[in-house]
């Protein structure tokens, strides 16, 4: 038997899933400020009548690192960069930064020393600040670690008991200041994130489960929960990922798909492009920071059931930008959110709401239908229509704006720069094949949504649980970057910050494919999911020829290997 | 931010293109340049928007060449995305989207000229000339400069431009003397009807930052505000690098990136440059930022220290002169073309042999321009070009230019029709410029194609 837990925004939902098959659900409301308690009373809930002997698997999913982040509760951190030649650190939205001299170039070759008198007043002002966490980064680092490593050690003896991160240890993929954010936010949440992962293995304990327990990351992939300690940040945006993975647990493999979450005031949009949930491309964001973390591409949407929708009494310019497809219905001068202003009228709330309109439709049972058209006859009013005719407006003005972003986000993917020939003759146009909704206020929508954008409609049995389900049964993710420089004899690996030695100046592609499997393979053993390891595919690989003068000295080999996201084998689709 | 404040780029490197495993314009070129601006972080600042490279449609290509024997057998994919960025970025910048852009593209292109027999000084098909035809075809476009900043002379350009008024071709670059193509001297100043909107400005060897911004600041720039074009196009080489292993300049990093502040050109378009790790990376990230409005100081190769380089009394001397020189043709262009104008009759002819040194072709031609009172005349062009001992190609072209007069019109149809089926020619190419209409027709198989 396999557990679930994803604490949600709103709700926590559990599942216990045995095979393919849903055994036993259970929510209770989240309590923002005991992340932990609500995840207990769902286990509890969840587990009663249960043998937890027969528990084999627990994932949980977690919003505690984004509420943390949105709340601003991290912890203050001291961001050191050593940025060399470039763009002016300034520019970058990084906030307050010390500035190191010293530099690295894209070949790991250093072009400007450290200086150890200036790291060692960096110290004394972190120290002078109180501050006790660091994150020390620099450019071109997973090309060459020294100038980290070296500026750790000497923080290390200025600053005792000082936690230090280090951005080749973080992620080795290109984009410094990416790489920055990632490790100043690592740094921020490490402690905290600590101390709920021993907590929750404590109280799993004390319940007798001693099965293994996972965290889902945003890539939809799991880890070990010990050992995610070590990368707190993967776990931001596991709500939204843990709903896409039911979504491919619960719909046909290989289908390219959109998933549709409508809650109260936001829609989260998703894309499964022929089985494969869309990552972004770069990595996630997180509030203003552009960070590197993989995360599914999750589009936000500020619309849901209890929108707030007005009828302004100035006329309506259809020209005006505000009038754009998506933005606003603006016929008859209707907007639709992005604020709430209660609930819906029908449920007790004040004033009309896109989940009033359904109800006038009957597109939903949901609410009192005397109070649901009192809503309806007052956007009526203001329309100079009937109210059913005002409900219809307002159900269009939800679809309109969902459907613009839907079709956004397909432009963007295909709109996604390319750098290779044949990645531009190659791409081809994808469009949905089907529609899917998760969440509370899919089932009314999603229909009216398939039908515009000429996809069938899926509500599966279990949308509401959906999250959880995704949570019980996706199997781990790893990537593994690997650089080979033959010239200069030597790879790295940007996740760990693992470097060896080369000797064959010949190294073929195929021999960097099998050095990069068989680092995949001991650092999957590392990480607790070895038995994954065999799943890994090559999804990037280049090489290129050093030529000077007329004749070639090396190679530059870059091989990405990936464990994607999925579905454990036990679990059969249904 | 708002989309005016914004700079386009596209980076194209074509990584799976080049011209030979060891040749310099290969896979590895801009691969270092990737690694920079990548790490840089550039493409997610807000000042920049990054676009998707589109493939250019032939007929944006036969709008500013005459391809032997079509275009198809003159271009790869690559060409076509290459020239295809120029293009985005133009539709991206006229819709408003952009205030400015950055066509970091491979292959090059400034050294094709109007006929396309093979490969020039690594170049197939000129993407600079394809984005100017582009621009005035789609947008209506009238008076446009093209500041060529490679160390190479932008030959193909000028050639293409050469009977053009309305076209500012200036280029300045290492003497010819010294340096391939071996053109570009300050008397190369176009046909008859538009002398003097073809520049020159040779430069000796070792010009430094501090010779190329007098150029700039006394020559470029001033004739800049006289001419008053609608757009300003830069053909950003960046051989003049000091660490360029086919040229011999000492241009740095912060010396392109303030060239490129002070130009403040609409659309960049990358040409040449071949110092892959020393320079390139450099280079790139300062002019996008210099583009961006970012602050470039911070952009410095790893050897450079200012005032490095410093030009000897003798060189100082002779750029000034020559900047003297190129001064007073274009303050006297009006007088130079009524007097060329005057001393030629209804046509003007010109006789030529060009050599194709990556493909080692030789091309005789003769170009014939009427000079029209009424427009800008239509052109014919007889080319004949062999490859090696191989077989000979020959064609004739016949083009029509924007707003053509009827008698120019029928006359250009009927030298058209005159050479279709003439078996001394292999093929016969219209270029109608006004109609944007383009045809190509094969003597030997008597089959005629058309955009």
């Amino acid at each position: 038997m396999l557990i679930g837990i994803d604490v949600g925004g709103t709700t926590t939902d559990a599942v216990v899933v045995d095979g393919s098959k849903v055994v036993k659900t259970a929510y209770v409301p989240t309590d923002h400020d005991n992340l932990l308690k609500c995840l207990l009373l769902a286990l509890d809930e969840l587990v009663q009548g249960i043998d937890t002997g027969k528990i084999e698997r627990v994932v949980l999913s977690t919003t505690l690192i984004t509420n943390m982040i949105a709340e601003g509760k991290t912890d203050p951190v001291a961001l050191v960069l050593i940025p060399g030649p470039g763009t002016n650190p300034r520019d970058y939205a990084l906030g307050e930064s010390i500035i190191l001299d010293g530099a690295i170039d894209f070949r790991g070759k250093e072009i400007d020393r450290l200086k150890e008198s200036q790291i060692k007043e960096a110290g004394a002002s972190i120290r002078a600040q109180g501050l006790s966490r660091v994150a020390v980064v620099g450019k071109f680092c997973q090309r060459n670690h020294a100038h980290e490593l070296k500026v750790c050690e000497i923080l290390a003896a200025a600053l005792p008991g000082a936690k230090i991160e280090l951005g080749h240890k973080v992620s080795g993929q290109l984009n410094f200041p990416r790489r920055a954010a990632t490790t100043m936010l690592t740094a921020a949440t490490k402690d905290s994130y600590e101390r709920f992962a021993k907590d929750v293995a404590a109280a799993l304990k004390e319940r007798n489960i001693s099965a293994p327990v996972y965290i889902l990351k945003a890539d939809g992939g799991t880890l070990p929960l010990d050992k995610s300690v070590q990368m707190p940040v993967e776990t931001i945006f596991s709500g939204p990922a843990a709903s896409i993975m039911g979504v491919l647990a619960l719909t046909e493999p290989g289908q390219s798909c959109v998933v549709v979450d409508i809650g109260g005031t936001t829609t989260d949009l998703a894309l499964i492009l022929s089985g494969k949930p869309l990552l972004s491309a770069k990595g996630a964001r997180v509030g203003s920071l552009l960070t590197q973390v993989r995360a599914f591409a999750v589009k936000s949407v500020a619309i849901g059931g209890d929108s707030a929708v007005a009828v302004s009494s100035q006329g309506c310019d259809p020209d005006s930008e505000s009038c754009a497809p998506g933005t606003k219905s603006c016929c008859g001068s209707l907007t639709v959110g992005p604020h709430r202003d209660g609930s819906p009228l029908c449920m007790g709330g004040n004033g009309p709401t896109p989940t009033d309109a359904l109800r006038v439709l009957g597109l939903t049972q949901i609410g009192d239908a005397a109070k649901a058209e009192k809503a309806m006859q007052i956007v009526a009013q203001s329309l100079g229509c009937t109210a059913r005719e005002a409900a219809q407006k307002v159900v269009d003005a939800v679809v309109d704006k969902i459907v613009f972003e839907v079709n956004e986000m397909f432009r963007e993917w295909e709109q996604e720069p390319a750098y290779r020939i044949w990645e531009i003759l190659k791409k081809e146009k994808l469009s949905a094949q089907s529609v899917v909704g998760v969440g509370g206020g899919a089932p009314p929508l999603v229909p009216l949504v398939a039908a515009r954008l000429g996809a069938a409609a899926i509500v599966p049995e279990y949308a509401p649980v959906a999250n959880a389900i995704g949570a019980a049964v996706a199997r781990p993710t790893l990537t593994l970057n690997l650089h080979i420089d033959t010239e200069k004899g030597e790879f790295s690996v940007a996740e760990d910050g693992l470097m060896g030695r080369v000797t064959d100046q010949k190294m073929t592609p195929e021999d960097a494919e099998r050095l990069a499997r068989r680092l995949l393979a001991e650092r999957a053993a590392r990480l607790g999911i070895g038995e994954y390891a065999g799943e890994a595919e090559v999804t990037y690989s280049e090489v290129f020829n050093m030529i000077r003068g007329w004749s070639t000295v090396g190679r530059l080999m870059d091989v990405r290997m990936e464990i994607p996201a999925g579905l454990l084998p036990s679990w059969g689709r249904c | 931010m708002s989309s005016q404040c914004k700079t386009g780029l596209i980076f194209f490197p074509a990584f799976d293109w080049a011209i030979s495993p060891t040749h310099p314009e290969r896979e590895e070129r801009l691969l270092y340049t990737r690694d920079q601006i990548f790490e840089e972080g550039l493409m997610d600042l807000p000042q920049i928007e990054e676009y998707k490279p589109r493939l250019a449609e032939e007929k944006d290509v036969a709008r500013a060449h005459f391809c032997v024997p079509d275009v198809g057998s003159q271009v790869t994919e690559a060409h076509l995305i290459a020239a295809g960025s120029t293009l985005t970025l133009a539709d991206a910048l006229e819709k408003g989207e952009i205030r400015n852009g950055f066509a970091l593209v491979r292959p090059p292109g400034h050294h094709s000229m109007r006929v396309v027999h093979g490969n020039r000084g690594f170049c197939n098909i000129n993407n600079m000339a394809i984005l100017v035809e582009y621009l005035r075809t789609k947008y209506g476009h009238k008076r446009i400069a093209v500041i060529d900043t490679d160390v190479h002379h932008g030959d193909g350009t000028q050639d293409i431009f050469w009977h053009d008024p309305d076209v500012l071709c200036l280029s300045f670059h290492q003497d010819g003397h010294t340096l391939y193509p071996g053109s570009g001297f300050v008397n190369e100043m176009g046909g008859p009807q538009a002398l003097a909107r073809t520049l020159n400005v040779p430069l000796p060897p070792g010009t430094t930052d501090e010779g190329i911004h007098y150029v700039l600041d006394n020559l470029i720039l001033p004739i800049l505000d006289e001419f008053k074009p609608d757009l300003i196009l830069n053909s950003a080489g960046q051989d003049n690098h000091y660490t360029d292993p086919l040229a011999n300049m000492r241009f740095s990093a912060n010396g392109y990136a303030r060239l490129n502040e002070k130009l403040a050109p609409d659309l960049c378009v990358l040409e040449g440059g071949y110092a892959v790790e020393t320079a390139l990376p450099y280079v790139n990230t300062g002019i996008i930022q210099a583009m961006a409005g970012l602050d470039y100081s911070h952009v410095k190769e790893p050897d450079y220290v200012p005032g490095r380089f410093v030009q000897t009394e003798g060189m100082v001397r002779e750029i000034e002169h020559t900047v003297a020189q190129v001064q007073n043709i274009w303050e006297q262009r009006d007088e130079l073309t009524k007097d060329a104008l005057e001393s030629l009759g209804d046509f003007y002819r010109r006789k030529r042999r060009v050599f194709y040194d990556t493909d080692m072709i030789n091309e005789n031609q003769e170009e014939v321009v009427r000079l029209c009172p009424d427009c800008a005349g239509y052109m014919t062009i007889n080319t004949s070009a062999q490859r090696g001992y191989g077989i000979l190609n020959s064609a004739f072209c016949v083009s029509i230019p924007r707003k053509a007069c009827s008698s120019c019109r029928d006359d250009a149809k009927e030298e058209y029709a005159e050479h279709v089926d003439d078996k001394r020619i292999g093929y016969v190419l219209m270029q109608d410029k006004d109609k944007d209409k383009f045809k190509f027709y094969n003597n030997m198989t008597r089959t005629e194609r058309g955009y």
